[in-house]
């Protein structure tokens, strides 16, 4: 039944691919770079949005594209981040980057705690508990009004200029990126596939699923917890029903999902392509936008599981292998 | 007198009101390959989850090289030289042949691993097929590439679960032979099998079991013999 | 400082509101028992049932009750050409599959309802005012809404347990192996039972439309403590639906009452993961599936 596809030449030769990628990244990422010089103020607010779904989208894809747990609730570190940032610096006048920082180590705290609680049964039970996660933080929020301001939110002392901002969520989509490369080329992240194609046999073979689980629900949220916080220093004003929006994780399941889950370019493809048909949609018909998200996810699910890089490699467009 | 590699004691293990196993005790003796044989429901699947971890028995304990297994996570078992292959096949079905192995490599360098991958894919010759996705092989390919899959890390006890089921003859020869040159390697198998003659002819002892515990144990021309193996299979 | 009557009214109108979950929780359960399918619009299916009441009441005044005949029979016939046209195709899938495609499905019907019916808050003014039994007050809606779910519940099991279909039902979540080889059609077995499990919770929406208020994005906390009940009975127990819908409404009752009002929907959550922690199955639940 199997013939050895080694005889089929694929379009895109591995070589060239490599050759190919590697100068299109470099020169989209010197284009990047530099565009606060030239680009306005408008391109440079669509990149900064960009950038944090690249980031949101590349770590989510850690726990729910490699190692096959679907994390329903991902905002909540999102959203985590953006309240913890927002209240070291209103209230304990903790200098910005620290504040950041701190937003992406209270959401790793947060995965920590939930991993050890959820993670040990198996990936549907995983998907319900997260499904509440975002809204269980919101209603938190709400209830501790007296320090989260409740309902009327945080307000911060608005960033009057964009390159900050630009660079910063540039730099954290980049860790972002690099930490889904060094997961995806480690034995660690064979050892997460593993798990999602198999997580019986994966243990069966050594393999400790549960701390990797844990690991890597760890590793999806720092980044997540960071963007917040920039995102919150960005917009300069953050309230639970938009920081923890439903929508923010439908936005990076489906963005990820649709470049091709368990790959490293994949959620930036995804990110890149669908976030601009979003933003020519949005404006127009918000209700409608939404219900697009719900019918690509449903298309995605039902005709290409695997994603458009996916469909590439099945389709012999590239060969295995390249962006993985 | 062969040591005991592996010793089964009083294990007991019940699902609601139906006890799987009921006191089942039993002896793996190093360097043998041992048939594990009986009726439907006697608890032979059962038996082997416990012994991997995919379980925790009741009562009773697993003693392996002298380490209790009972109550152990299934990798920290996998670690101390337990192997399995599995009724239906388990195989990483997007990863390739050459992933498949190298997921269970575990210490080495990647180099060293690969190396050892590649002549595991040569044992059972599925070299060529190496890049090819795992869910794309046959049948009889997968089973042979989660066989190699097991010795990546070098198990001295191997348990298989059912490996004759659904092959052809021409496999089922290549997969015995695989086993025979185990166990002059010096491992220790241990095989659930319904096919009589697979056991009757590759099994150096043979262990019959019967709701839940051990009925009889012998060389296989002794068991193949004995009334009490038919009448459990056919008598109630 | 809590007089008795209080804290008694307060637990038996958290058992009423537990009763309703109940009947939430029972469509997941079969829907799930039979399919293997983790159906995460479940409270989008709801929240049609309620706008079907309240627009039923709003332009004709029908009275909930009544309209039971309609929410009921719509969400059937929607619940079964959904299973046709999508769910069906994830069913051998892994089981992430259903569950991606159910929040897809759930995110389509929430913003549809959005956007022709508004995210206004709604509620039927039916039944209002109380009930006074033995000194002690109990909402007047509640007591009948719980009596109808009931009622409803009592219904499904007894069609599930003499009903040919329902043994057909019964049979195909056994094993649908042997129930097709007993030549029970499993396709249509499954496009019955989804259509079912969506009755049932259009019912409850019947029954949510005069109890509380309601909103488009509120199917998504009643999908989550639907879940929340059928994992703290145990997924593919009728009756452990019912303990857990009861245990939920309870302990949200005991909470607003000890905690804080503002502790709502959470409660359902902390619920949730403490049940995952200590009993994974649920009260009744099988070992593993």
């Amino acid at each position: 039944m199997a013939q050895a596809s080694s005889d089929a030449v694929p379009r895109l030769e591995r070589r060239d691919a490599r050759a190919f990628m590697a100068a299109g990244g470099a020169f989209a990422t010197l284009f990047l770079l530099a565009l606060p010089t030239f680009g306005t103020a408008y391109t440079q607010n669509v990149l900064i949005q960009m950038f944090t779904f690249v980031a949101l989208a590349s770590s989510w894809n850690i726990i729910s594209g490699f190692t096959g747990y679907m994390s329903f609730g991902h905002v909540a570190f999102f959203g985590l981040g953006a309240y913890t940032y927002a209240l070291l610096v209103t209230r304990a006048a903790v200098a910005w980057p620290l504040a950041v920082l701190a937003g992406g180590v209270l959401a790793t705290a947060l995965a920590a705690a939930i991993g050890l609680t959820c993670l040990r049964l198996r990936g549907h039970y995983f998907a319900i508990a997260t499904l509440g996660l975002g809204e269980a933080l919101r209603i938190a929020v709400l209830g501790w009004d007296d320090v989260t301001g409740g309902g009327n939110g945080i307000l911060l002392t608005p960033v009057k200029e964009l390159v900050s901002s630009y660079y910063g969520m540039a730099l954290v989509a980049a860790l972002a990126i690099g930490l889904s490369w060094a997961v995806a080329r480690s034995r660690f992240g064979l050892s997460l596939l593993a798990i999602r194609e198999g997580e019986i046999a994966a243990g069966m073979l050594g393999i400790n699923t549960t701390a990797c689980k844990l690991w890597a629900f760890m590793l999806s949220a720092v980044v997540p917890g960071m963007a917040g916080a920039l995102h919150g220093r960005f917009i300069g004003f953050i309230e639970p029903a938009s920081i923890f929006a439903v929508l923010i994780t439908v936005q990076m399941a489906v963005f990820a999902l649709f470049g091709g889950r368990g790959t490293v370019s994949g959620p930036i493809l995804g990110t890149c392509l669908l976030f601009l048909f979003q933003e020519q949609v949005w404006a127009r018909f918000p209700y409608l936008h939404l219900f697009i998200f719900g019918l690509v996810l449903v298309l995605i699910v039902l005709l290409m599981p695997k994603g458009l890089l996916g469909l590439l490699e099945d389709r012999g467009w590239i060969a295995k292998g390249v962006v993985r | 007198m062969t040591e005991s590699l592996l010793t089964v004691t009083d294990l007991v293990k019940r699902f609601g009101g139906v006890s799987a196993l009921d006191g089942c005790s039993l002896k793996v003796a190093r360097g043998n390959i041992t048939g594990l044989i009986g009726p439907n429901g006697s608890g032979k699947t059962t038996l082997f989850n416990l012994i991997c971890g995919l379980d925790t028995p009741d009562a009773g304990q697993i003693v392996f090289r002298g380490e209790r297994l009972d109550r152990r996570p299934p990798h920290a078992i996998a670690r101390l030289g337990v192997g399995r292959t599995f009724q239906l096949i388990q195989v990483f079905p997007e990863l390739t042949a050459l992933d498949n192995m190298m997921a269970a490599a575990r210490d080495g360098s990647w180099g060293q691993s690969r190396a050892r991958a590649l002549e595991l894919l040569a044992f059972v010759n599925l070299t060529q097929l190496r890049g090819e996705r795992a869910g794309n092989l046959s049948f009889g390919q997968q089973k042979l590439l989660e066989f190699a899959r097991m010795l990546m890390s070098d198990p001295g006890l191997l348990l298989l679960d059912e490996p004759a089921a659904g092959v052809n003859r021409v496999l089922l020869e290549r997969l015995l032979d695989h086993i025979q040159a185990l166990r002059e390697q010096g491992k220790t198998i241990v095989i659930v099998e319904h096919d009589m003659n697979v056991v009757m002819n590759l099994c150096d002892w043979v262990c019959v079991m019967d709701q839940g515990r051990l009925l009889l144990e012998g060389p296989p021309e002794v068991v193949r013999e004995d009334p009490r193996v038919i009448e459990a299979y056919f008598g109630r | 400082m809590l007089s008795w009557e209080y804290v008694a009214q307060v637990v038996v109108s958290g058992l009423l509101a537990g009763g309703v979950y109940a009947l939430l929780a029972m469509g997941l359960t079969l829907i799930f028992g039979v399919m293997r399918v983790i159906n995460v619009a479940h409270g989008e299916f709801v929240i049609i049932g309620a706008y079907v009441t309240y627009w039923a009441f709003a332009l004709a005044g029908l009275s909930p009750l009544v309209s039971l005949v309609l929410s009921i029979p719509i969400l059937f016939v929607f619940g079964m050409v959904l299973q046709r046209v999508v769910i069906k195709r994830v069913i051998g899938a892994p089981q992430l599959s259903s569950l991606l495609v159910a929040f897809g499905v759930s995110i389509m019907i929430v913003n549809v309802a959005l956007y022709v019916w508004t995210g206004e808050y709604r509620s039927i003014p039916y039944l209002e005012g109380s009930l006074r039994v033995g000194g002690l007050a109990f909402s007047r809606a509640r007591v009948v809404g719980v009596v109808m779910a009931l009622l409803i519940a009592a219904a499904f099991f007894a069609f599930l347990k003499w009903g040919r279909l329902g043994k057909a039902i019964r049979a195909t979540a056994q094993s649908r192996e042997v129930a097709a080889a007993c030549g029970i059609n499993v396709g249509r077995v499954y496009t019955v039972t989804f259509g079912l499990g969506a009755a049932l919770a259009g019912a409850a929406g019947t029954l949510v439309s005069f109890m509380f208020s309601f909103y488009p994005e509120a199917g998504l906390v009643y999908t989550f403590k639907s879940f929340a009940v059928v994992i703290l009975g145990g997924m593919g127990s009728y009756v452990g639906a019912l303990a857990g819908g009861l245990i939920l409404g309870l302990a949200e009752g005991l909470s607003q009452l000890f905690l804080s009002s503002k502790v709502g929907d959470g409660v359902a959550y902390v619920l949730l993961v403490l049940i995952l922690l200590l009993r994974p199955q649920g009260l009744f639940g099988g070992p593993g599936e």
